[in-house]
């Protein structure tokens, strides 16, 4: 197994907050990892240093063996990283095709001019998880959670990733929606897509996953197995209140 | 996709530049200036959407960019005796490069941010004007007696909308593209278009240099149309204000609904005048905006295109949510 992704002592600061405390863990090519953490952890911030959008203060992440934490967020993207928000983050005034064109469109100005985008790649990505053909032209305002979950991760899928990073993919689903995300995921996990996933949803996670990093207050407190890890003393102790 | 030339747009096209190039014959001299005053807000309001409309950064500094054109024309032209075919060109280029210099640290500040700082450099150019130089900027009172590339209101009306249409058509099939679709995502969630993989700042970049090619075309050939430029009047928050509510009324992020709302903005203002002479005209076109904004944000244009689907029996909500993203139907 290669490692894709791999971050070493990554720290994070915001003022007088540590979010993240010298965190090392690795992703192997093609694996699921679930990234499991109480509220406040650090699970969204350390997303948010994988892709560039906050830099760290200090410590590494690699991708491929290549140390990426100089590139911008788009370049970072190109290179095969992408994540969904917590929060979905949809363009509110474009429908759903548009929202996923948005997603595919080069980093170029040019082809942007001068290059068509795929109305059937769209539409294919848009099937893909799960929309129906009436919903295409449909806008964000008029969907619902799991609609807007979907639509967060067709847009994530359409910048044609290798690693995906998903954050609270299960959160404000019904039990239908939840289903259906597994089913996709399963799905996606079978074409070798590599996943890191954060969820409170630990039962719909279990089946997902290869193995699990276990975190408090910025800094690993357990990794292994999702079995091993969820019998850990400490992570019970923290995450499940116990 | 969407096809970008589609014969209904195309047809649209010619019938308004038909309609617009038979109004010499029907109409007097006087309305026609008012026509070429008009056309030369257009442009500006289409320089300014493409900017602010589309991608939310909303720029207080358009004067600036209209003066930098106006005066760097008027200085080559008066001042150095350069012919024409030289001043223009090079009054463009000077907006361009002079705009990118002092917009591009801007445009990596945050929206409210932006518009202050925009607001600054117009107020700068004005004190700069007047102080440095003045034997090259004719200081407070201006520069006058500025080489004309024409002469008569027909001539200059032909010459005034021909630009305009040209920038209008450009821009037009510009944003049609996915351009357009990504220029617009910016304005409603910059961190999410830099979530798809895009360089914003790249993008943002452009949008701004054409802006100021707009910008930089509508002044030079303004100063060569006035004859005259004056600081007060170009860096006058009246002016500012003037591009920003021809935008906005007419319709911001369309192309079309700057030219709308110039048009209308111009013609108000115009016949206003006998009844209120003085700057309270402005007020009175400043509550219209406001009303219009409360109550039809997406602007006149769209209504436009309500009135003409309630006419076709077709339902009219959904055609306004295109015109917002596509530009035109
Ligand atoms: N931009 C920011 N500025 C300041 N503090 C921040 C910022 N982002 C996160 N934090 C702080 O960093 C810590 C970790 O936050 P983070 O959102 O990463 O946690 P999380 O594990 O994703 O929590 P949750 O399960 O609630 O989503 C929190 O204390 C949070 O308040
Ligand atoms: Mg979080």
């Amino acid at each position: 197994m290669s490692v894709v992704l791999e971050l070493n002592k990554v720290v994070k600061r915001f003022g007088g907050i540590t979010a993240v405390n010298e965190l090392s863990f690795n992703v192997n090519k093609g694996e699921s990892l679930a990234l499991l953490g109480p509220n406040g952890a650090g699970k969204t911030t350390i997303f948010s240093l994988i892709m560039g959008e906050h830099r760290q203060t200090s410590g590494s992440i690699k991708l491929r063996g290549e140390e990426i934490s100089k590139l911008g967020t788009h370049k970072r993207i190109n290179n095969g990283i992408s994540r969904t928000y917590q929060v979905p983050r949809p363009f509110n005034e474009l429908n759903v095709l548009e929202n996923i064109r948005v997603g595919m469109m080069p980093d170029s100005i040019m082809d942007m001019i001068w290059k068509k985008s795929d109305e059937k790649l769209e539409k294919k990505l848009a099937d893909n998880v799960g929309f129906s053909s009436k919903e295409y032209y449909r806008t964000p305002s008029e969907l619902s959670m799991g609609d807007l979950r979907k639509l967060e991760l067709a847009r994530t899928l359409a910048t044609n990733p290798e690693i995906m990073l998903l954050d609270e993919v299960f959160a404000g689903l019904t039990v239908g929606e939840i289903e259906h995300m597994s089913q996709l995921l399963h799905e996606k996990r079978k074409e070798g897509m590599t996943f890191v996933i954060v969820s409170h949803d630990l039962r719909s996670l279990e089946p997902l996953v290869d193995r699990a990093v276990a975190m408090t207050f910025g800094h690993q407190i357990a990794e292994g197995s999702f079995i091993d890890v969820m019998a850990d003393e400490e992570v019970r102790a923290s995450y499940l209140g116990e | 996709m969407e096809k970008i030339f589609t014969t209904r747009s195309i047809l649209l096209w010619i019938l308004f530049a038909v309609v617009m190039c038979a109004i010499p014959f029907l109409a007097g001299k006087g309305f026609l200036r008012i026509c070429i005053q008009a056309f030369f807000l257009a442009i500006y309001a289409m320089s300014w959407d493409v900017l602010s409309g589309r991608t939310g950064y909303v720029s207080f500094g358009h004067p600036f960019l209209v003066g930098i054109g106006t005066y760097a024309t008027a200085i080559l032209s008066y001042r150095f005796d350069m012919p024409l075919i030289a001043s223009i060109p090079l009054g463009i280029l000077a907006t361009m490069i002079g705009g990118t210099i002092l917009f591009l640290p801007a445009l990596r500040i945050k929206e409210t941010y932006f518009a202050l700082v925009t607001l600054a450099f117009m107020e700068l150019i004005y004190q700069l004007t007047q102080v440095v130089r003045p034997d090259l900027t004719g200081g407070t009172r201006g520069i006058s007696g500025i080489e004309s590339i024409t002469t008569g209101a027909i001539n200059n009306y032909y010459l005034s909308f021909g630009l305009m249409f040209i920038i209008a058509f450009s821009l037009w099939a510009l944003m049609r593209t996915r351009l357009g679709n990504a220029l617009s995502a910016i304005g409603m969630n910059e961190e999410a278009v830099k979530g798809c993989g895009i360089n914003t700042t790249k993008l943002k970049l452009f949008a701004f240099l054409v802006s100021a090619l707009v910008a930089g075309i509508g002044g030079a050939f303004s100063v060569h149309y006035f004859g005259s430029l004056a600081p007060r009047n170009l860096f006058d928050i009246n002016f500012l204000f003037t591009i920003i509510v021809a935008a906005l009324i007419g319709g911001s992020s369309t192309i079309i609904g700057p030219m709308i709302g110039a048009l209308f903005l111009t013609f108000l203002l115009e016949y206003l005048r006998p009844w209120v002479p003085g700057t309270e005209r402005f007020f009175i076109y400043g509550i219209v905006a406001l009303l219009l904004y409360m109550y039809r944000p997406s602007g006149i244009y769209a209504i436009f295109w309500e009135v003409v689907d309630k006419f076709k029996g077709k339902n009219a909500s959904s055609i306004k949510d295109s015109t917002s993203i596509q530009g035109v139907k």
